[in-house]
């Protein structure tokens, strides 16, 4: 699955676009999302960077929908609260037998929460399935986040692709060994893979440090940066862009169950 | 427990960035120091945030059937202490919002908080409570690890309520919304305690010489460990 988001990160049609302006669009679709009063504003922001996503950078509908539905468990247990919660405004729906109901304006927030999490979720996988994590340090190293930082996060995220490697090779003999047939035995393996992972990880790490010493490693890491101009048209239409999706949300406001 | 990108309304989003970065600057500065001094904990610090990247994304074995994810940074407060894990925490949560859109950037702030900081501050205070007290180690580090999961979760239902106190005021929102996550919070803790436990173990059988290089355990105390399971 990461193997594969950033393999589209690197081969998508939008590759060779800016990456600050990708993740500027991106960025700013949330701040967008975040502070409209009403869903209009968010559902379009969702439907525009899914159809950036599909059409202009050309994922797979199939990969991106499948993307789409993980993280939503979250979502729906915080949103039936706030649903249950909000309780002014006239009832729309009674639970029989239980001291719950859903009002007009719980409806409306829960709503427009919905609205602002699936328009984020899009913008943030717009800029996850179009934009490499390098270009993203090196745009970091340019706003002066302190370079120690950057190495760190670097490093970490190089670290995190063979460790997935591993963590699966280890899990998939536990469950060839039937380690996680019952619930003791799950915990014992869990246990036994999250143990095995830690040293591995730590032995890796020690063999890194020797591996950069050995290459005069001095405290810093060089990335090459490379500067892709932004084009005018690009910029032109990313503010006509954010511009239309600001007025939206400007005009419109009213709620959808009175 | 992640709030989701767009859940937190403004201003209690920029609230909470607020509140995380005194310790994130902490953490910056503590970890310039310790790189200058021994370059050689930068690698180290970066594969134990890739370890909690992937711990959190493990699923772990829930008592309801349904698989929920671990925290992980509970081991981190008690390896590096609360600042430098906030910084790791910073990371992880960064590389989970833009690559797997779990999270988000404007609930960032309130996320580091949760995760990076409430965690393990209460994981590293209570590691060293039990050490200082003589108390078994294994069971301490079965509480460290189950209650930062379980203060992140009580967290996380504060802020939660915080923004949305609805009608029933903020103890009736945090109540209804620490209840629903409850279901599966708790026997996570539980599972994320033992397994933390269980990985504690192996580090003393198998490698005791990192415990003792970061001042956890004194030689004595390992020896002890591994005359008793052995």
């Amino acid at each position: 699955m990461y193997e594969v988001l950033e393999d589209f990160a690197q081969t998508n049609d939008l590759r060779e676009t800016s990456p600050g302006l990708k993740l500027f669009i991106g960025l700013s679709s949330i701040l967008l999302c975040v502070s409209s009063p009403d869903p209009a504003a968010p559902l379009l922001v969702a439907a525009t960077m899914s159809a950036a996503v599909l059409i202009l950078a050309k994922i797979p509908a199939r990969f991106y929908g499948r993307l789409l539905l993980v993280p939503v468990s979250f979502a729906m247990m915080s949103i039936a609260v706030v649903l249950f919660v909000t309780g002014s405004g006239p009832v729309l729906f009674e639970a029989p037998g239980l001291p719950l109901a859903v009002t007009a304006d719980g409806a409306n927030l829960a709503l427009l929460l919905l609205a602002r999490v699936f328009g984020g979720m899009c913008s943030l996988y717009f800029i996850a399935l179009t934009t490499p994590m390098a270009e993203v340090f090196d745009i970091l190293r340019r706003l002066r986040v302190p370079a120690v930082f950057i190495d760190l996060a670097m490093l970490t995220y190089r670290f995190i692709f063979i460790l997935i490697e591993e963590a699966g090779q280890i899990y998939r003999s536990q469950v060839m060994r039937l380690g996680y047939g019952r619930f003791r035995e799950s915990v014992q393996s869990s246990g036994m893979l999250a143990g095995a992972l830690f040293l591995r990880t730590w032995e890796s790490g020690e063999a890194l440090v020797l591996a950069m010493d050995a290459r005069c490693y001095d405290g810093k890491l060089g990335i090459p940066g490379e500067t892709r101009p932004i084009s005018f048209i690009a910029l032109v239409s990313t503010l006509i862009y954010l511009g239309t999706i600001f007025c939206v949300s400007l005009s419109t406001g009213g709620p959808v169950f009175a | 427990m992640h709030i989701m990108e767009g859940f937190l309304p403004s201003p209690w989003w920029q609230i909470w960035f607020l509140v995380s970065l005194p310790f994130i600057i902490i953490g910056l500065y503590q970890l310039n120091r310790l790189v200058q001094e021994k370059r050689e904990v930068l690698p180290l610090l970066a594969v134990a945030g890739a370890f909690v990247f992937v711990l959190s994304s493990l699923k772990l074995p829930s008592f309801n059937g349904s698989c929920s994810h671990p925290t992980g940074t509970g081991l981190g407060g008690v390896l590096f202490g609360p600042c430098i894990a906030a910084v790791l925490g910073l990371i992880v949560l960064v590389f989970q919002a833009v690559f797997l859109a779990h999270g988000g950037i404007t609930t960032l702030g309130a996320n580091v908080f949760s995760m990076g900081i409430a965690g393990p501050v209460v994981a590293y205070f209570i590691y060293r409570a039990g050490t200082r007290v003589g108390a078994n180690t294994y069971a301490t580090v079965f509480c460290a690890a189950a209650l930062a999961d379980l203060v992140t979760y009580v967290v996380t239902s504060v802020q939660l309520a915080l923004a949305f106190p609805g009608t029933a005021g903020f103890l009736g929102a945090f109540t209804a919304f620490a209840a629903i996550f409850a279901v599966t919070q708790i026997p996570l803790a539980i599972v994320e305690g033992a397994v933390i436990m269980l990985v504690f173990k192996y580090i003393v059988q198998l490698k005791p010489e990192i415990l003792t290089r970061l001042n956890l355990l004194s030689e004595s105390t390992i020896r002890k460990l591994q005359e008793a399971t052995a």
